[in-house]
């Protein structure tokens, strides 16, 4: 095949997952949504759903969300509102999105935080579009740009500076499925946290029958910002879940994320943690629990830009049956970035013989003075372990989630909100009953 | 009352036959050690008994307390009463020892059909045996044996054996790697549950023990068989003159000819 009909067959088979974004063609809009849908559209057009042999894409292969036929509605079905999950903690504030689109009825914010719908920001907001607008070349990420093309949906969340946020906050992504009509779901969100302020924040993704998510978030921190922000990702066991999160950390601020991911049949996590400036502490940790034939995918670059950086990328993941899991991790430091002290570490616990852990550590560092480390390994239950556990009256079944806790726990020790981590174990343990 | 029948056992480990036709009765009440040569298989014995995987018997017959030793689980065994302090105890990081202790002791209670323990007699149990064995109250937050010493990992063992009251337990070495006086206080600790209606398998290599814990019987394994059995006077004879006659020609001639 020529160049050109190569070209043609690409955007053949695009074509129909841009077909949807028309809808939106009527719709009021800022310039600058306008022009992004123009832009992710293209760049979706010409390169389609990533390649095999992608840099990146090795390892999780697309056909399930590509054999689907998903599409893009205005309005959310119509659900029981009675249906939605009861909020995480007793003394939170949520918001609810339902299939991406923000439901003011349903949601109340703490104090000290502002919520807008993406489109009532996109106008009222000054200066959001640096945050929205994605940095980096949508030509290399085809979800990213497959969103923009639909930029509508999702929620901008500002805390103002100084502001300290005590009250926990839910953030509630509810998707509503259908197996005969599935629909695609293309939010957009902020969390912009201005100078010196703080926000603790549970982003739980969860819903019933089929449908693919394919979320961009942005999350700014000013000078001084701190935020932690606990991730479930309980997508419904038909769901395709694809998100790509950019994190923007300026002078002095804090980031200390955890995901929790055991939802969807297929899902992949991307992150690009960007440490723009001096003195910034940067974690992201999280645990994977996967069985039946899942596939999850954390794909995780931190890049350190300035001096004296701290960095965690600590991942652990248990994996049955024939699922898989990957994760890709790269710590870049800047040559300006001296004294950095990044650390990755990534371990999966295999409990069946068709279960599989795929790793791609990566260091690129330019600096001299810099202390990075780095490992990946998977392995099973200790035999021996569980005999001795066994033979003190533990039933195995016991025994063997005794063993899968303790492995876990030095990741869930990352989590430094107690309330949070309580309901990790929780989830943890009802998992370890499947 | 038998306690433990052990008839005709042949268990292979690693595709190599190790146990090459034990005999061997306990009754309740009694303290059993068993002696022998590095390699004869002594631990493996404990492990057969204990149900470790990979301990497979070929042949032979166990009976514990009237059932059918070898049918059970591991659990099972350790519900029926069965308790194997290990020669080489296992390091499970992550898992703290107090939270290790009372999984096992409510596992063990709830498959005998008692009730659970409540947290604050739990403790209170955990603090009287920790203080008979002299152990330091910090080893309790540490994972199971992760960083404990030699000694101390005996000790650990001598205090999972007190809070479990097992009725039969199965000592493998437990005296090698203390020092005198922690020898003592384990022996203590073994002395203080020795009942009528409790039995003990020690296996030591050593007379040392035994003075401390003093066995009614006392017999020699030797290449996978019991060569001798004994009294007290037997584990002394050892002492003096070594496993020669228990070894090569003669062994042979006791009528091992799998030699
Ligand atoms: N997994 C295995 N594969 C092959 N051979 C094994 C295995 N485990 C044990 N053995 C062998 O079985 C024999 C008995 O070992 P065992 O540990 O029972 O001896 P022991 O009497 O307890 O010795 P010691 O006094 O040194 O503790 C040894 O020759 C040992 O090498
Ligand atoms: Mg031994």
């Amino acid at each position: 095949m020529n160049a050109f009909l190569q070209q043609e067959a690409v955007i053949d088979a695009t074509l129909p997952w841009l077909e949807d974004a028309q809808k939106l063609g009527e719709q009021p809009a800022a310039d600058w949504v306008k022009a992004l849908r123009h832009t992710g559209a293209e760049a979706f057009a010409h390169t389609g759903f990533p390649h095999p042999k992608q840099e990146g894409w090795q390892y999780t292969q697309l056909r399930q969300l590509t054999d689907g036929d998903f599409h893009y509605a205005l309005e959310a079905p119509a659900f029981d509102v009675n249906a939605l999950p009861q909020p995480l903690l007793e003394n939170s504030a949520r918001i609810v999105l339902v299939n991406g689109k923000y439901r003011p009825e349903l949601s109340d914010a703490p104090e000290g935080v502002i919520v807008m719908s993406l489109m009532d920001a996109s106008v009222q907001v000054e200066g959001i579009e640096e945050h929205l607008v994605t940095v980096g070349d949508l030509g290399k990420a085809p979800f990213k740009a497959l969103n923009a093309a639909y930029t509508h949906d999702g929620v901008v969340v500002t805390v103002k500076a100084g502001a300290e946020v005590t009250q926990p906050f839910e953030v509630l992504f509810y998707n509503v499925g259908d197996t005969d009509k599935a629909p695609a779901l293309y939010p957009r969100c902020l969390y912009w946290l201005g100078k010196n302020s703080s926000l603790t924040v549970i982003e739980r993704h969860t819903g019933t029958g089929a449908y693919f998510t394919n979320i961009y978030a942005g999350i700014a921190l000013e000078p001084s910002a701190r935020l932690k922000c606990y991730k479930l990702e309980e997508e419904s066991a038909t769901a395709c879940h694809f998100s790509y999160t950019t994190l923007q950390q300026q002078k002095d601020s804090s980031f200390e994320g955890f995901s929790y991911a055991t939802g969807g049949k297929l899902s992949r996590q991307e992150y690009r943690n960007l440490l723009i400036d001096s003195g910034i502490s940067s974690k992201l940790t999280g645990a994977y629990l996967l069985k039946d034939q899942q596939c999850h995918d954390f794909t995780v670059l931190t890049d350190h830009f300035e001096p004296d950086g701290k960095s965690v990328q600590h991942f652990k993941g248990v994996v049955d049956d024939q699922a898989r899991s990957v994760f890709q991790g790269k710590i870049h430091v800047r040559r300006a970035a001296q004294k950095t002290d990044g650390n990755q570490l990534n371990h999966a616990l295999l409990l069946s013989e068709k279960a599989e852990a795929s790793f791609k550590p990566e260091l690129e560092i330019y600096a001299d003075d810099v202390k990075c480390a780095h490992g990946a390994a998977s392995g099973q239950i200790d035999d021996e372990a569980l005999f001795y556990l066994q033979s003190r009256g533990i039933p195995q079944a016991e025994a063997r989630s005794l063993l899968i806790e303790s492995f876990l726990n030095t990741v869930l020790a990352e989590v430094s909100f107690s309330p949070v981590r309580e309901v990790y174990e929780e989830r943890i343990r009802a998992w370890l009953r499947h | 009352m038998t306690m433990l029948k052990i008839e005709n056992l042949h268990a292979e480990v690693g595709g190599r036959e190790v146990l090459k036709g034990i005999n061997l009765t306990v009754k309740a009440g009694e303290v059993h050690a068993v002696m022998g040569p590095n390699g004869s298989g002594k631990s493996t014995l404990s492990y057969v008994l204990a149900g470790r995987p990979g301990y497979e018997v070929t042949k032979g017959k166990v009976t514990f307390l009237g059932q059918d030793l070898l049918a059970l689980a591991p659990e099972g065994r350790a519900a029926a009463g069965m308790f194997l302090a290990f020669q080489y105890p296992v390091e499970i990081p992550g898992v703290s020892t107090t939270m290790f202790l009372k999984t096992a002791l409510n596992a063990v209670r709830k498959a005998r059909g008692e009730k659970e323990f409540s947290p604050v007699d739990f403790l209170k149990l955990q603090k009287e045996k920790m203080a008979q064995l002299g152990m330091d109250a910090e080893m309790l937050k540490r994972g199971v044996n992760v960083g404990f010493s030699g000694g101390e990992k005996k000790r650990n063992e001598a205090l999972q054996m007190a809070m479990l009251a097992p009725k039969l337990a199965i000592l493998d070495e437990t005296d090698s790697g203390l020092d005198i006086d922690a020898l003592k206080v384990v022996a203590e600790g073994v002395n203080a549950l020795r009942s009528k209606d409790r039995a003990f398998l020690v296996i030591t290599h050593y007379q040392r023990l035994l003075k401390h814990i003093k066995p009614d019987i006392v017999h020699v394994l030797a290449d996978g068989k019991i060569r001798k059995t004994g009294g007290p006077e037997l584990a002394l004879e050892l002492e003096d003159k070594g496993y020669a006659e228990y070894t090569g020609d003669a062994a042979l001639r006791a009528g091992d000819k799998s030699i």
